[in-house]
């Protein structure tokens, strides 16, 4: 019988970008100070964080904005970086670091209604689907309403440890780096998330609505 | 729930074993490798949440830019080299910070302080008494010595006692102030 998990993970391992030892020898030449090596990895990573970015801005300007503010503190800090093989754990900790800035000025300002939320209209690249761009703007919304409506019955470790493992993919060793726990304490949030998840019955039907 | 019994995985175990099959007992792992509806429900949820994985992945957009990295060079990483200049500003530096720390009251030795500060407490009080017995055996200042003629030469316990003559009868005086008894 077909192992999904298997077939998870390996999906994982090829969603992940320049594995293995290309990796490593690009995030080595960038800590010793290659502009050429750094752009390269961000041409890897650029999409994985603009996605991760949007996932919890839903703002594509925003992760826009944001991505760009990742990439470059990571520039700057990259000499600082000791473990070569933790890159893609700390690009994603720097991100969440922004994203937390930027949710935080988001509160204040909201606080003077000078910024409201400024969560944009879901949007999808037009073609993707092969469907009318208004459809597909209606099917994308009514996603990220169903998942903020779950996520939002999870605690906070709980919705960014499953937000980064089954939406971002990292792996749980990935996550324990970039959150600073321990693998165990990832493990439990993830059991306690995929236990609600089973237990929500909108998202099943709408994973099943899409898969007809 | 379990293998012996012929039951089979419950939604709690399950979960486990979505998130990491190796942390689950080694009975309920064996049952998990040869019950097809086991394998089956485990597989079921974790393609529905790599499906979730994938329809977000659908439902945001491309980044509509490559990002562009600042134009200042990042700082490469520095190695120190330590000269002998280095060592000898370390060594300054301590000992200005030994010397301001030696005359600070945290190290002084407050034993030492007290035993300081009794001995001279006790060198003014005994100063101080000298001056108040001075003043008790001559109570007016060297200037008014003269005019009180206390510092006149001469004026002995002698003249004095001639001057002014010790009363010898006790019991006549006595008497003597009674009234209405005379002296035979």
């Amino acid at each position: 019988m077909r192992l999904m998990s298997q077939i998870v993970e390996k999906q994982d391992q090829a969603q992940r970008p320049g594995t293995g030892p290309q990796l490593a020898s690009l995030v080595e030449e960038a800590r010793a100070g290659s502009r050429k090596a750094f752009e390269q990895l961000m041409v890897l990573f650029q999409e994985d964080i603009f996605r991760m970015v949007y996932y919890r801005t839903r703002s594509s300007m925003d992760a826009e904005d944001l991505t760009q503010e990742v990439f470059t503190q990571a520039y700057k800090n990259i000499s600082r970086l000791k473990a070569v093989d933790r890159f893609r754990s700390w690009l994603f900790q720097i991100a969440l670091n922004r994203i937390r800035d930027f949710n935080r000025k988001r509160r204040f300002r909201s606080l003077f209604g000078a910024f409201g939320d400024t969560r944009e209209t879901a949007e999808t690249p037009a073609g993707v689907s092969g469907q009318p761009k208004a459809l597909d703007n209606l099917m994308a919304e009514d996603f990220w309403k169903q998942v903020e409506l779950f996520l939002n019955k999870l605690s906070r470790m709980e919705k960014e440890v499953f937000s980064l493992r089954f939406m971002d993919h990292l792996s749980i060793k990935e996550i324990s780096q970039a959150l600073g726990k321990s693998e165990s304490t990832i493990k439990t949030h993830l059991y306690r998330s995929i236990g609600k998840f089973k237990a929500d019955h909108s998202m099943h039907q709408l994973i099943q609505e899409d898969v007809a | 729930m379990n293998t012996s019994n012929g039951l089979h995985l419950d939604d709690d175990q399950l979960a486990w074993a979505v998130v990491d099959e190796a942390e689950l007992p080694f009975p309920l792992r064996e049952h998990l490798s040869t019950c097809p509806v086991c394998r089956a429900n485990r597989e079921k949820t974790a393609e529905n949440l790599a499906r979730l994985g994938q329809m977000a992945a659908r439902f945001a957009p491309s980044p509509p830019k490559p990002v562009a990295l600042p134009v200042k060079e990042p700082r490469a990483v520095v190695k120190w080299s330590w000269g002998w200049r280095a060592y000898a500003s370390a060594a300054l530096a301590a000992a200005l910070v030994l010397a301001v720390l030696w005359r600070a009251p945290v190290f002084r030795n407050p034993s030492r302080e007290n035993g300081n500060t009794l001995a001279v407490e006790m060198q003014e009080t005994e100063q101080f008494m000298t001056e108040i017995a001075m003043l008790v055996d001559n109570a007016l200042p060297a200037v008014y010595l003269d005019i009180s003629a206390e510092s006149s030469a001469g004026l002995d316990d002698e003249f004095m006692e001639f001057v002014v003559p010790s009363v010898e009868d006790e019991s006549l005086t006595y008497n003597s102030r009674k009234r209405g008894v005379s002296l035979c």
